[in-house]
């Protein structure tokens, strides 16, 4: 009886989904799988090639600031600067009148004061132009 | 005198296995063709719609097709694919929320297909799916296995990654519970 019933359940069970299956179309299937295989395969060797993409993009960032680095310090720490300043600083010298050589060196006299360099003893007053351009050459060095 | 050349028969599952591993598609193809129905079979009796049968195919073929590296032939490719199935249908009915119980009426109704096709099909066949979905998920996947597919315990166990003992008494307490409703 008991294997009658066995035998029973397996004929119903074998007969479930029997006819859901014969309406699936097993050739559209294959190619549905086989065309999201792909994308996702594609998928993946994208996010890949992401972090690839990113340290290329992070090198040539940090090659190209490098470069110019190197190039602005080659260019500014030379002689020539030096002396494109001094050249600059006398330029201007030259085009003040005697009260604005004056002002300068009075403002550049609280300055000093304040970090402890000495200027002449002699009132900027009774400098002349020439004796005032003089010495703030002095302090240019 | 020549000996005649052995007829090469269709490629074994392992060998097209190993040639989807290969990067062969057409291999993976064949799989699909040999196994879609039984797939499609098994998920229908664990519950799934008509209407999400296809989708539910698909999906497991390419779960599988993804970790075919962790196959190691500890089982038939295609009972390792139907466990496959059987976690598609889980993670499905998660997403819809259709894990529910539903009476026998109300199933009948909710299934999609002909309704002559579906009168034809019987009152005890319907009776049998409604009362699969009664059951707990483990034993109602080893009924299926054992009863609708033909698998051996060991083979089921193998792919459930159970004990043979343990297969036994799921599928006996399958069978006792779709008795006391069924029959």
């Amino acid at each position: 009886m008991n294997e009658d019933n066995d035998a029973t359940l397996h004929e119903l069970a074998g007969g479930i989904g029997r006819r859901a299956a014969e309406r699936l179309d097993v050739e559209a299937t294959a190619q549905a799988v086989i065309e999201q295989l792909r994308q996702a395969r594609r998928a993946s060797r994208w996010s890949w090639m992401q972090p690839a993409w990113l340290q290329i993009a992070a090198a040539i960032v940090v090659l190209l600031g490098g470069a110019l680095t190197v190039r602005t310090v080659s260019r500014g720490g030379g002689d020539t600067s030096e002396h494109d300043v001094a050249h600059f600083v006398t330029d201007d010298l030259s085009d003040l009148s005697t009260e604005q050589l004056a002002e300068v060196l009075s403002t550049l006299d609280q300055t000093l004061d304040a970090g402890g360099t000495m200027l002449p003893e002699t009132g900027l007053e009774d400098l002349d132009a020439q004796q005032l351009r003089a010495v703030l050459r002095s302090l240019e060095g | 005198m020549p000996q005649p050349q052995p007829a090469a028969g269709p490629p074994s599952d392992a060998a097209l296995i190993a040639a989807w591993r290969g990067g062969d598609e057409q291999a993976a193809a064949e799989l699909v063709r040999r196994h879609a129905r039984a797939l499609a079979r098994f998920l229908a009796g664990a519950g799934a719609s008509e209407a999400d049968l296809d989708d539910l195919v698909q999906m497991a073929f390419i779960r599988a097709f993804r970790a075919v590296d962790r196959f190691r032939g500890q089982c038939r490719f295609r009972t390792w694919l139907l466990t496959i199935g059987g976690n598609v249908l889980k993670d499905h009915g998660r997403r819809a929320a259709r894990h529910q119980v539903v009476p026998l009426d109300e199933e009948l109704r909710a299934r999609d297909g002909d309704p002559q096709e579906r009168a034809e099909a019987g009152e005890a066949e319907a009776r049998l799916s409604a009362g699969l979905e009664r059951l707990p998920r483990l034993q109602r996947e080893v009924f299926l296995l054992r009863a609708q597919q033909g698998f051996e315990y060991a083979e089921i166990a193998a792919a459930l990654e159970t004990t043979e003992g343990a297969a036994r008494v799921h599928y006996h307490h399958a069978v006792k519970r779709l008795k006391e409703w069924l029959l």
